[in-house]
């Protein structure tokens, strides 16, 4: 038995010591649509939506050594962002499909809500809610009230990953009604200062404004696109993005486009191929991007630490401290 | 072949899916569910997202119209179908 529990501890402490400690968002190049791969320190693994190929996001999978996923996510349901969910569901049986809740008439759509049903996976309507990938804290922003039901894109589910300092933003194809309503939903707080961000609806005109992106305050933009006869990304966007001082990334250009985030709370982006448009310059640079960001945070009371917006903190969080855990539980100001 | 058979050949239906609409471009899902881009001027007027198109080639004639009640069929039955999906959903906060 002694030598039995010896094992096991051998191979748990292999498994620990292959974890990457470090929090990944993939954003796949699938073409024309959107797919991000989020893979926290832990490897669990949300895949928010899957791209338009059921044949590329399985290539992608495979290609990137994925092994399991335990939350799909359509951020609406467009054929370019949900197609590839239906072999991701199929291969991984996750545990939730989160969702808008409205159901569109596509064929598309059914094999997706039927492969689900299959996988014994469980429908998650997007609401208000917190999702913890493991140390890292994924809130939901459900589309808000008020938005016409007969149109995806403006009922687009969006997520805010954190980890420690660390903060990154995606919302779909939602377009000027929904980020409207958000701005008039959530403070600047939540939804600002983001260092890693999706750019809506692949660059369209009708997606990101300049409004938006003055509480977004994006420091890095990658833009889901592929060849398409909609002009995208549109000039507008692109001009958008330079006005925030933002570094453009593009998964037509650039490929797959890596980022990964200590624990310390410093991130890396790297690309596949190619070089992203810096911010306020014109010209490509030689090289992929490695901004700096802060250390761990450190929070001096609770008050500040919900005021910052992550809470509950547990222990190896990035910002959690023994101070902040009056029962030494492992989770602070809960 | 017989009169009626030969008359059958000739008429051909299909039903064509509205994904999208994209500016001046819809994304329709054609029956096989290949994707493709068609111009919105080509479509019948007033076609929304989710709509469905009944297409007819009949005798070397093309149409598409908009079918108000098997799009409502579709819609009914997906919205039922996921509503199912959603029902025993946990509220809070989730671990995974």
């Amino acid at each position: 038995m002694r030598a039995l529990l010896a094992l096991a501890a051998l191979v748990l402490g292999t498994v620990q010591a292959q974890a990457t400690g470090a929090l990944t968002l993939r954003f796949l190049d699938v073409g024309q649509g959107d797919a991000v791969l989020i893979t926290s320190p832990e490897g669990k693994s949300i895949l928010y939506d899957g791209g338009r190929s059921e044949a590329r996001i399985q290539a992608l999978l495979k290609g990137y050594g994925v092994q399991s996923l335990d939350l799909v996510a359509a951020s609406h349901g467009d054929a370019d962002h949900i197609t590839g969910l239906v072999p991701a569901v199929r291969l991984f049986k996750p545990k939730f499909f989160l969702n808008n809740g409205i159901a569109p008439t596509s064929q598309t759509w059914g094999k997706l809500t039927a492969a689900v049903q299959q996988a014994g996976t469980q429908g998650l309507l997007a609401r208000d809610q917190v999702i913890n990938l493991g140390s890292v804290r994924v809130t939901v922003l459900p589309p808000p009230p008020g938005m016409p039901r007969d149109e995806q894109n403006v009922n687009s589910v969006g997520l805010l990953i954190q980890y420690g300092s660390f903060r990154a933003l995606m919302t779909g194809d939602s377009e000027t009604p929904e980020t409207q309503a958000w701005l008039r939903k959530y403070p600047a707080s939540v939804l600002g200062n983001i260092d890693v961000y999706k750019s809506i609806h692949h660059g369209a005109a009708n997606g990101d404004h300049s409004a938006w992106l003055a509480v977004v305050q994006p420091k890095n933009v990658v833009i889901g696109v592929g060849p398409n006869n909609y002009g995208h990304p549109t000039s507008q966007a692109l001009e958008l993005y330079r006005r925030a001082g933002a570094t453009v990334y593009r998964t037509d250009r650039q490929g797959t486009v890596t980022v990964v985030v200590q624990a310390n709370g410093r991130f890396a982006i790297t690309s596949e191929k190619g070089a992203p448009v810096p911010a306020n310059q014109g010209t490509t640079s030689g090289a992929a991007s490695h901004p700096a960001t802060p250390a761990s945070p450190v929070y001096r009371s609770c008050a500040q630490a919900r005021a910052a917006g992550v809470t509950p903190l547990r222990r190896g969080q990035p910002g959690y401290s023994t101070s902040l855990d009056r029962d030494g539980d492992g989770i602070a100001c809960e | 072949m017989s009169q009626e058979n030969s008359e059958a050949a000739d008429v051909l239906s299909a039903v064509w899916v509205v994904d999208g609409l994209e500016g001046h471009l819809a994304r329709v899902e054609l029956e096989d569910g290949e994707i493709v881009d068609m111009a919105l001027a080509s479509l019948p007027r007033g076609v929304k997202e989710g709509d469905v198109l009944r297409v007819v080639v009949e005798g070397g004639d093309f149409s598409l119209e908009l079918d108000p009640a098997e799009t409502a069929r579709r819609r009914t039955s997906a919205q039922a179908a996921l509503n199912a999906l959603n029902m025993a959903a946990p509220g809070g906060e989730i671990d995974l």
